[in-house]
């Protein structure tokens, strides 16, 4: 009996644990530590790894990146990460969200360094920032910019509509007229600063490095 | 409309951190004095971005570096660039594990080209921080390297003209002369960036109140003035100062 007590408690504090983890998926770019940093500000254990098993059988996973798009997607192709990524999706109740170069490796290309095929969640390409004559711009495109929100996005729910979150980055995700929830910053031309499409998510911005309002779009994230 | 950028720069040794003037490093206190008298946690709050420089110039310890790196960065949700003496594709690699989103190279520029070439490769030109230093011997503005410590060949124009062709992704222009003196930014640098105007520009030297950061950044050359000035700006100054630029008219972020 104490026994069968104990193992119940042992295992609904281990499911507690499970439901309290967010997995970084880590190949080997961008800045983990603060991602992580951010996910136990929020009152969450980060599971930074590289693991296949424990990347698909995740229920929530951030997608992070700093770097070449066409270097980030060779990584994940050798290491298998993109079959554990889909491996987890199958679970409906998981949910991804990609940040910076994370979110364009969700797309279906990018032009950087030659043309590279993505994950392919969602269908947008990726293409470098537009520079012209009659709209010069400084690339990349750095700093705090404020964004256009969706009214359905669950994102930004409950963020002031002047919140500015912080970009770094040359190239963009192109906005499709499709049904995914689409947030947009104008720099050159407009593109996706989040996209939201079902179980798939993700932002062109750091959130974990966007203040409060960058935290409230992770604590949304993961709620 | 992209923010201008309000700039708070570190300078480390070993486990202190320093204040300068004219490139002259004097120890002002550790990550508690900081702690005591920033609250870093909340500093995050009032700047737009913070920069981290290892300045020890001798043992440099880039595993402590990296150490207090996080502590500092745990709580402080800005984007962060951190180097000094990065002369390695792994050095900066540790630096981006340990809460940098960007890295800072200033003598690789000038010994290494083809580092800084590796590193954008493997982290993308957006990730590189082009931090150059300047000062004007005989009427004329000479690049520095090392600390300051080494006159190059090159004039600042030349210099700049030659960071335009590598792959970085901004310029953090550093006036030695008004480094640490609270004299106000040297404007005339200015006249010598148009090879860079297609890249973001960090100023740096001379910021010692509020005034001297909203004429910064009310230039429309400037995307963001930084200062290292630890002892102006104590308690809440930067916030202070953040709210008098943000309602002298400067485009910064509301947080």
């Amino acid at each position: 009996m104490e026994d069968g007590n104990q193992l119940l408690r042992l295992s609904k504090y281990n499911q507690n644990v499970a439901n309290n983890e967010v997995v970084i998926v880590d190949y080997g770019m961008g800045n983990l530590w603060s991602v992580a940093s951010a996910i136990i500000f929020l009152g969450k254990i980060p599971v930074v790894t590289g693991d296949l098993s424990r990347i698909s059988t995740s229920e929530t996973l951030i997608l992070p990146g700093v770097g070449s798009f066409r270097r980030a997607m060779n990584t994940i192709r050798d290491q298998s990460i993109d079959k554990a990524i889909f491996d987890s999706l199958q679970n409906p109740k998981t949910k991804l969200l990609g940040i910076c170069l994370g979110m364009q490796l969700l797309g279906a290309s990018s032009t950087e360094d030659g043309l590279t095929e993505g994950l392919g969640l969602v269908q947008n390409e990726v293409v470098k920032l537009a520079n012209s004559e009659t709209n010069p711009i400084k690339i990349p495109h750095v700093g705090f910019n404020r964004v256009q929100m969706s009214k359905e996005s669950k994102l930004f729910d409950q963020i002031a509509i002047d919140a500015s979150f912080y970009f770094v980055h040359s190239y963009a995700m192109q906005i499709l007229n499709d049904p995914s929830i689409y947030t947009t910053t104008t720099y050159g031309h407009e593109f996706v600063a989040a996209i939201e499409s079902g179980q798939v998510f993700g932002t062109q911005f750091h959130p974990e490095k966007s203040q409060k309002n960058g935290l409230k779009v992770l604590e949304n994230f993961l709620r | 409309m992209l923010t201008k950028r309000l700039i708070f720069t570190l300078l480390y040794d070993n486990g202190s951190f320093m204040l300068s003037r004219n490139f002259r490093l004097q120890k002002i206190g550790d990550l508690n004095w900081l702690e005591d008298n920033y609250g870093f946690a909340n500093v995050g709050y009032q700047i737009d971005e913070l920069v981290v420089i290892d300045v020890s110039r001798q043992n440099r310890d880039t595993a402590k570096f990296c150490e207090d790196l996080k502590r500092l960065t745990r709580d402080c949700f800005a984007p962060i660039a951190a180097g000094g003496g990065i002369k390695t594709l792994e050095h900066a690699r540790e630096l981006l594990r340990s809460g940098a989103d960007k890295v800072i190279v200033n003598s690789a520029l000038h010994d290494q080209p083809e580092l800084v070439e590796n590193l954008a490769r493997e982290f993308g030109r957006q990730c590189i921080v082009a931090s150059v230093d300047t000062r004007k011997i005989d009427n004329s503005y000479r690049v520095l390297k090392h600390n300051g410590t080494v006159e190059t060949a090159h004039s600042l124009d030349q210099f700049l003209l030659r960071c335009a062709s590598l792959p970085i992704g901004e310029i953090y222009l550093t006036s030695i002369d008004r480094d640490g003196t609270s004299n106000g930014l040297d404007f005339e640098v200015l006249k010598h960036v148009d090879h860079i105007k297609e890249l973001p520009l960090i100023i740096k030297g001379g910021i010692g109140n509020a005034d001297h950061i909203i004429a910064g950044l009310s230039d429309n050359r400037v995307d963001a003035v930084a200062t290292a000035n630890l002892l102006n700006f104590v308690g809440n100054g930067l916030a202070r100062a953040r709210e008098l630029a943000i309602s002298g008219g400067i485009n910064l972020p509301k947080f």
